[in-house]
């Protein structure tokens, strides 16, 4: 079954070319690392299988949808940036996603909320902005969505929370569901992926599964990372 | 999910503006106070008050006037701010990444904008209601009202709610055109790469010289094309004000939904958040 697909996927503003004729289909059920150096197209990807952007030639699909409301009820997109009101409440945002999102589960959110320290009644103007970005996480996992699209989940955020995070990630996502992950912090979230995608200015240099990366070349997805994108 | 967005962007914009209407409350109760005590016969006589009463009276005044053109300026500003910083900033990437329409972002927004204007109104009159209770009688303000009902009626031969009715009506779509305009000069600025908030800008002043180039023309053309003398000569003064009226609503109707479009083609098909 798959829960993404692209099919000659163009994107480019004015005359920059920030994604040129992707193709790729991630099946359910599988944690994939999209993974690229800066300005490769990685978030220009995932905000179009958001919505947040339209193709300006070719098509993608979630589900077998074009991106509308129907696939952002079952995607659950983590922004590069975080999005949220500073004068809102943790326990506001929570009352604003169980209000849009009918697969959001609060009972989840305030567990993981309490097991980072976060206070439900703190403002987040007077957070930290790792601590930001971990609520923006919290809210993000708390819904159980069929397709997650994380853009630089655990860019901000100290190592310690970095394991929490990532074993959140694993334990919380349903069987049938994919997890796509954008970074360049290979080697921390190495060891939660099945698949890997190699982007290169805009265009897809390789698929494989990490078991492959392993055996072929015998190399960490880290290690051949450093070898294909060197500079 | 009307109702849902509705409702978070009246919470949202409801923190700034019910302690505004606050103050503007309490100010008008103060201010009263002070007349009443200071200045009883303000609204019927020459002014003739103690020095320094007549300061606390310049005062409670000047914060008066500085209170209400805030409340004004603050709902224009809040309209503007809010469909942009909610929608084209950062938060924007919350919203667009919901499970709702794009026409659904554009009418909560408009709708509450509306309501807004609408309250602010009303607690305009409240407070000037407030002001000058005591100075006139209830009893004497209804006759007045009747009296001018009949008068309309006996001269015009139709009833004043007609005209009270299209004048309210041409009111309502005139503002709901001119938060539309405001839409889409803030989206147009989005088609931007850089300064986005400037070419927003540029776009609402070249949309509005647009328009009163065409108005002018038509103001112009029109009277030169067809003979007005004739289609107005059976016609009282009355009707042509009907005329008038009918005439800009229909035509900002137009501009609705032609803003309406534009900025819901931008955010569809062309939306690019920074």
């Amino acid at each position: 079954m798959i829960i993404l697909s692209a099919k000659n996927l163009t994107k480019s503003f004015g005359k920059k070319i920030a994604l040129s004729n992707v193709n790729v289909e991630i099946p359910r059920g599988r944690i994939i690392g999209l993974l690229g150096p800066n300005g490769s197209g990685k978030s220009t990807f995932l905000k179009l299988a958001t919505g947040l952007l339209v193709p300006t030639e070719g098509e993608i699909t979630i589900d077998g949808a074009i991106p509308g409301v129907e696939t952002k009820a079952k995607t659950s997109y983590l922004a590069e940036r975080t999005y949220l009101n500073g004068w809102m409440r943790a326990e506001d945002i929570i009352a604003f996603f169980e209000d849009f999102y009918e697969d959001f589960n609060r009972i989840k959110a305030e567990n993981m909320l309490k097991e980072l320290n976060i206070n439900p009644s703190d403002r987040l103007k007077t957070m930290s902005k790792g601590t930001k970005e971990k609520v923006q996480l919290i809210l993000i996992m708390s819904r159980s969505a069929e397709l997650y699209l994380l853009d630089e989940p655990i860019g901000g955020v100290d190592p310690a929370a970095r394991d929490y995070i990532l074993n959140t990630i694993i334990t919380n996502y349903k069987e049938n569901a994919s997890v796509i992950i954008s970074t360049h912090l290979i080697a921390d979230i190495e060891q939660v992926l099945d698949d890997i995608v190699f982007i290169s200015k805009g265009e897809i240099t390789m698929t494989s599964t990490v078991d492959e990366i392993r055996e072929k070349y015998n190399k960490s997805v880290d290690g051949l990372f450093r070898e294909v994108f060197k500079c | 999910m009307l109702g849902k967005l509705f409702k978070h962007e009246v919470k949202a914009t409801g923190r700034t503006f019910l302690p505004m209407y606050g103050a503007l409350l309490i100010l008008t109760i103060f201010t009263k106070m002070a007349l009443t005590i200071g200045a009883p016969d303000f609204f019927t006589d020459d002014i003739a008050t103690g020095p320094v009463a007549e300061v606390i009276l310049g005062i409670t005044f000047t914060l008066y006037v500085i209170v209400i053109t805030a409340l004004c300026v603050m709902t224009f500003v809040v309209i503007i701010q809010r469909f942009y910083k909610n929608l084209f900033t950062d938060e924007g990437y919350l919203m667009f990444s919901l499970p709702v329409k794009t026409w659904e972002l554009i009418l909560s927004k408009l709708l509450v904008g509306l309501m807004w204007s609408v309250v602010c109104c009303l607690m305009l009159v409240i407070s000037i209601f407030i002001l000058s209770f005591g100075s006139f009688s209830m009893m004497e303000v209804v006759q007045d009202i009747n009296m001018a009902y009949t008068d309309f009626n006996t001269q015009f031969g139709m009833s004043l709610n007609i005209i009270l009715f299209e004048l309210f009506l041409c009111m309502l779509v005139s503002a709901i055109s001119s938060i539309l305009l405001i839409y889409a000069s803030i989206s147009i600025g989005q088609l931007f790469n850089q300064h986005r908030v400037l070419a927003s800008f540029g776009a609402y002043i070249v949309i509005t010289i647009v328009l009163q180039i065409i108005v002018s023309i038509i103001l112009v053309a029109v009277p030169l094309l067809a003979n007005l003398d004739i289609l107005f000569s059976g016609i009282d003064g009355i009707k042509a004000a009907q005329w008038f009226i009918n005439g800009t609503t229909l035509i900002n109707l137009a501009l609705c939904v032609m803003f309406y479009f534009c900025t819901q083609y931008i955010m569809e098909k062309h939306l690019n958040l920074e």
